[in-house]
């Protein structure tokens, strides 16, 4: 585990610097492509990005016990499958979570 | 002369790294909150599928500014939280509290922006009662923002810690823990942002 030891600085600074860059393309594709079909399938796509990034280079999840990388797996790809599902299978979604 | 043969050794795997960032606790608690975001993000999903409209129109009439505000702070100030852990690591103490301190101030305009949201909010007539969008907006929002005020709790207490030298390169586990919640609340924010900001 010496590897912790090491500076991880410039690691964590390119991290930081796709996150914003991601934010901010986010809100351009948002704005350029808003009539899109695809556009969900986009954001999905950066969400998943961002949530991989933050769990990897800040929290070392690759390094982690496989209990909280499973953890921090799961909970990242859940909120953009059901975006997916949503914007393409939203009427189907619908009539089962209906009462 | 007879010879004893012994069995071979089994081959040895090599040691699969099983560490836990931070402690044990505060795993449960991340784990825990993600449990009850994950409850929150399916009542939106399921709103979103019934009403689709009502989240396209919605969508347009919150503040894009201080959605991507939020969003930068939260970043910021996880990045900032992440290079004091790693400052500690290499025993630069001072560094450390540097960048905790950064954290902290970048943290705060958090709740900061969320008064003037919700001010902007109210000006432009958008309360709990505008819609199915907006309900579901203020339920998500403001769980998130309890979560964010134990964080920030939480980094003024590791920081009272890390002034008086509670933590070194050998035992950094609660400025870890901290850390490893404030990443968890910060990867939370990341989905609350386009869902509610971006997908107009």
């Amino acid at each position: 585990m010496t590897h912790f030891k090491n500076d991880h600085f410039s690691r964590l600074t390119v991290a930081w610097l796709v996150l914003v860059a991601l934010t901010l393309a986010s809100l351009g594709l948002s704005e350029w492509f808003r009539e899109a079909r695809w556009l969900p399938l986009l954001v999905a796509a950066i969400i998943w990005i961002k949530g991989v990034l933050v769990a990897r280079c800040f929290i070392e999840a690759q390094d982690a016990h496989p209990f909280i990388a499973r953890v921090l797996k799961t909970f990242i790809a859940v909120s953009p499958l059901a975006l997916i599902a949503t914007a393409f299978f939203g009427g189907t979604l619908a009539r089962w979570a209906t009462l | 002369m007879t010879a004893a043969t012994l069995p071979a050794e089994p081959p040895t795997c090599p040691e699969i790294p099983r560490r836990i960032p931070g402690n044990k606790g505060i795993w449960a608690g991340i784990t825990c909150e993600f449990v009850e975001f994950g409850v929150l993000f399916a009542v939106y999903f399921i709103a979103r599928a019934h009403f689709p409209q009502a989240f396209h129109d919605g969508a347009q009439r919150l503040s894009v500014t201080a959605g991507t505000a939020i969003t930068l702070l939260m970043i910021t100030s996880s990045y900032f939280i992440a290079c004091s852990v790693n400052a500690i690591r290499q025993d630069k103490h001072r560094q450390a509290v540097i960048w905790l301190v950064a954290g902290l101030i970048v943290a705060l305009g958090y709740p900061l922006t969320k008064v003037l949201e919700i001010d902007w909010n109210l000006a432009h007539g958008i309360n709990g009662e505008s819609g199915i969008f907006f309900t579901v907006y203020y339920y998500l929002t403001f769980t998130h923002l309890v979560h964010a005020t134990w964080g920030i709790l939480g980094i003024l207490w590791v920081l009272a810690r890390l002034s008086f030298r509670g933590y070194s390169s050998a035992d950094y586990a609660g400025l870890e823990a901290l850390a490893s919640y404030w990443h968890a609340t910060d990867i939370i924010w990341l989905v609350i942002f386009p869902l509610f900001y971006v997908l107009a």
